[in-house]
C-alpha cells in the first residue's frame, strides 16, 4: 500500500524488498488501526496523572503517528534508493 | 457597542491591521514574473518548501470553525467530540497512502484542481464536472462557517450586537470579509500562505497558555475531568437520557464507539478530498515536501486535542456555563471561557487568533472553488481556448463571488442551516473517494460506473441526513444514523453504497464493452518527482507532459 508497492510499472521494487515493503504497510496499517479500533482505548483507567486513559491515549498517539510516518519515509527511501530513483 | 472591552478590542484591531498589510504585501513575496497564471495566483508558483507548506496546510486544515465547533460539541455532548482528535490521528497515515501520488501526477500534467485529474484519468468531462460540482457545493457552507466562527467571537466581544439592522449589526464582519476578498483577489494563494505564519503563531501561543493557565484557575485537571464526568452522566429532563458521555460507551447510551470510529474514519478520508486541502498540497515544491509534511502535521493534532479539552474546561467553569446558557448558543463556549479566564489583553490575542484563523482557510477555500469553476466548468464547457490570463482573471472574480455567496449564507440564513450544510458537505465530499483515491491506484473502475456510484452516494447521503431526528429537531439532528443495528456516520455508509454500485456497474459495463475513455496518465507519473514546474499550458487540462 505504498507508492512504490503499487507502482504497476516497477513491481520489482516490492518483489525485491518484500520485508521493507511489508514494514511500511504494517506501520501505516497499525497507525490507522490503533486509532480506529475504539474498544482499545474507550476506558477510564489506567490514568496518567489526572488524565483518564481515553484522553491521554489520544494525546500520546500524536507523536507516535509522527514517529511511525517518519520510519515509513525512511523505509521508502531505502526502497527508492535500491531502485535508483528518487 | 456598550460593553466592549477597549483593550481587547484594540488588540484585535491592531492584529487585524497587521494581517491586512501582510495580505497585500504577499503579492510581492517570492514575486513571479507574472501573476496572471493560475499556477501563480492559484498555487503560488508551486514552489513552497517543507516549512511554508507546513504552515500553509496547518492554517488551511484547522479552521476557525474547528476551534469553535469541536469544543462546542465536547461542551454539549462530551466524549463524542473527541472523534475529531482520533480523526486527525488517522488522517495522516491515510493521506500518506495516496496524496504523494496525486501530487506527482498533478505536477507532471500541470493539474490545478482535483477535477483536472479526474478529467485526465478517465477522459470524462462529465465525471470531472460532477467532482467539481461536489467540491464547490461542499466548500460554500464551509466558507460560511468560517464567518460563523468570526461572528461567535464578535458576539462575545460585544461588537455590533446592539442594532436590529442586519447590515449595521454585521458591519465588522462585512469589513473583515471585504478586506479578505480584496487581498485574496490581489495576492492569490500567497496571501493566506503568509498570513498562516501569523495565525499559527497566535494560536499556538494562546492554546499553550490556556492549557497550562486555565486548569490552575479551575482547581486542576482532576477537578475539570471530575466535573465533566458527573455532568455528562446526569439525566437530561428533555430526553430522559444522560446529557452526554465521558467515555464512548459500547452500548447505545448516547453516542457509541462504532459511531465514534466511523465519524473519525469518514472525516479522515474526506479531509484531503476537499479541494482546498488539495490546493495547499499542490503548491508544494517537491514530492518529499508532501510526504515529510505528514510527519510534522500531527503537531497540529496535538493542538486540536488540547482545544477539544477547552470544552471540558468550559463545563467546569460555572461563569462560562451560565453565560452560554443565557445566550442559548453552545458555539460561544470557548470565547466566553477565554473572556472569563484571561486578562483582557490576552483575550484580545486569542480572539484575534480565531478571527485570523478564519481568514486563512476562507481565502484558500475561495481560491479552490474559483479554480474549480474556471478550469472545470467555464474553460471546459464554454471557452476551451481560454488563455492563462483569462483563466486567472476569471478565478479572481469567481473567488469574490464565492465569498459573497458565503457571506449571504452566514448573515441571512439561520446558523443551524449553515451547520447542516457543512455536515452535508462532509458527506458529499466523501463521495469523491472512489473516483479520486481509487483513480490514483487503478483504472479498473469504469467512468460511468463511478458516476452512478457518486449519484447514489449523494442522494442516499442527503436523504439519510435529512431524515435524522431527535427529541429537539425533526430533521438534520445528527450526522449519524442507524445501519444494521449500529449508529454509523452517514458519509461512511453512503460511500460504501457508492463503492458497491461502482463495482457492480463496472463489471456490467465491462461485460458490455462500453468505451472506457482515454487515460492520459502513465503508471510512472504517479511516483514521479519532477524538479521543475510543468511548462504553463495554454488551454486548461489535458496537455501532454
Amino acid at each position: 500500500m505504498t507508492q512504490q508497492a503499487t507502482n504497476g510499472r516497477r513491481p520489482s521494487a516490492v518483489a525485491a524488498h518484500p520485508l521493507i515493503s511489508a514494514g511500511i504497510a504494517i506501520l501505516i496499517a497499525a497507525d490507522i488501526f490503533f486509532a480506529l479500533y475504539t474498544p482499545i482505548y474507550a476506558r477510564l483507567t489506567p490514568k496518567l496523572g489526572d488524565f483518564p486513559f481515553f484522553y491521554w491515549y489520544l494525546l500520546i498517539f500524536m507523536p507516535v503517528t509522527s514517529a511511525a510516518l517518519w520510519l515509513a519515509t525512511l523505509l521508502q527511501k531505502r526502497l527508492g534508493d535500491t531502485r535508483g530513483t528518487q | 457597542m456598550s460593553h466592549v472591552n477597549a483593550t481587547t478590542f484594540t488588540i484585535v484591531v491592531v492584529l487585524f491591521l497587521i494581517v491586512t498589510g501582510a495580505g497585500f504585501a504577499a503579492a510581492r513575496w517570492r514575486r513571479p514574473t507574472t501573476m496572471m497564471h493560475l499556477d501563480e495566483w492559484g498555487l503560488a508558483g508551486r514552489g513552497f518548501g517543507l516549512f511554508i507548506t507546513w504552515f500553509l496546510l496547518g492554517g488551511d486544515l484547522y479552521t476557525a470553525y474547528t476551534f469553535i465547533a469541536v469544543p462546542a460539541l465536547v461542551f454539549g455532548s462530551g466524549s463524542i467530540g473527541f472523534y475529531a482528535v482520533a480523526y486527525t490521528i488517522m488522517v495522516f497515515p491515510i493521506v500518506f497512502i495516496f496524496l504523494p501520488r496525486l501530487w506527482s501526477v498533478s505536477r507532471v500534467h500541470g493539474y490545478v484542481t482535483p477535477a483536472d485529474f479526474i478529467r485526465g484519468r478517465y477522459g470524462s468531462r462529465g465525471l470531472a464536472l460532477a467532482s467539481a460540482f461536489t467540491g464547490i457545493l461542499a466548500l460554500m457552507p464551509y466558507i460560511a462557517l468560517q464567518l460563523v466562527g468570526i461572528q461567535a467571537v464578535l458576539t462575545v466581544m460585544g461588537v455590533g450586537t446592539s442594532s436590529a439592522n442586519t447590515f449595521v449589526k454585521d458591519l465588522p464582519l462585512f469589513i473583515a470579509f471585504l478586506v479578505l476578498a480584496i487581498f485574496t483577489y490581489v495576492s492569490g494563494l500567497r496571501a493566506p500562505a503568509l498570513i498562516a505564519f501569523i495565525k499559527d503563531t497566535l494560536i499556538y501561543l494562546f492554546v499553550i497558555v490556556a492549557v497550562f493557565y486555565i486548569p490552575t484557575r479551575l482547581g486542576g485537571w482532576s477537578h475539570i475531568f471530575g466535573v465533566a464526568q458527573a455532568h455528562f452522566a446526569s439525566i437530561s429532563p428533555a430526553t430522559k437520557k444522560p446529557i452526554g458521555t465521558f467515555i464512548p460507551p459500547s452500548k447505545s447510551v448516547g453516542s457509541t464507539q462504532f459511531d465514534f470510529a466511523s465519524l473519525a474514519l469518514g472525516s479522515a478520508v474526506a479531509l484531503f478530498l476537499y479541494p482546498h486541502a488539495i490546493t495547499g498540497t499542490l503548491a508544494a515544491r517537491r514530492r518529499s515536501t508532501v510526504t515529510r509534511n505528514m510527519i510534522y502535521l500531527p503537531l497540529y493534532s496535538v493542538l486540536l486535542a488540547l482545544i477539544a479539552l477547552f470544552g471540558y474546561m468550559a463545563v467546569a467553569d460555572p461563569v462560562t456555563t451560565a453565560n452560554v446558557k443565557k445566550s442559548g448558543n453552545p458555539q460561544l463556549a470557548v470565547p466566553y471561557l477565554f473572556q472569563h479566564m484571561f486578562p483582557s489583553w490576552f483575550t484580545g490575542i486569542a480572539f484575534a487568533g480565531i478571527i485570523i484563523g478564519a481568514l486563512v482557510p476562507a481565502a484558500i477555500m475561495s481560491i479552490a472553488a474559483a479554480n474549480l469553476f474556471t478550469r472545470n466548468v467555464f474553460t471546459e464547457f464554454f471557452k476551451p481556448d481560454a488563455s492563462p490570463e483569462l483563466q486567472t482573471r476569471l478565478s479572481q472574480w469567481a473567488s469574490l463571488v464565492v465569498k459573497l455567496g458565503a457571506l449571504l449564507f452566514a448573515v441571512e440564513l439561520p446558523h443551524t442551516f449553515s451547520i447542516n450544510l457543512q455536515l452535508l458537505g462532509g458527506i458529499w465530499i466523501l463521495q469523491l473517494a472512489p473516483m479520486l483515491i481509487g483513480g490514483l491506484f487503478t483504472r479498473w473502475f469504469h467512468r460511468w460506473a463511478l458516476l452512478a456510484g457518486w449519484l447514489a452516494g449523494m442522494v442516499f447521503g442527503t436523504l439519510a441526513a435529512y431524515n435524522v431526528s431527535n427529541a429537539t429537531a425533526s430533521h438534520w439532528a445528527a450526522s449519524s444514523d442507524i445501519e444494521f443495528g449500529h449508529s454509523v456516520y452517514i458519509g461512511l455508509s453512503a460511500v460504501v453504497l457508492n463503492l458497491v454500485i461502482a463495482v457492480v456497474v463496472t463489471v456490467a459495463l465491462r461485460a458490455a464493452r462500453v468505451p472506457e475513455g482515454a487515460d492520459e496518465t502513465q503508471p510512472g507519473q504517479y511516483t514521479a518527482d519532477p524538479d521543475e514546474a510543468p511548462a504553463p499550458t495554454p488551454a486548461g487540462v489535458g496537455a501532454a507532459p
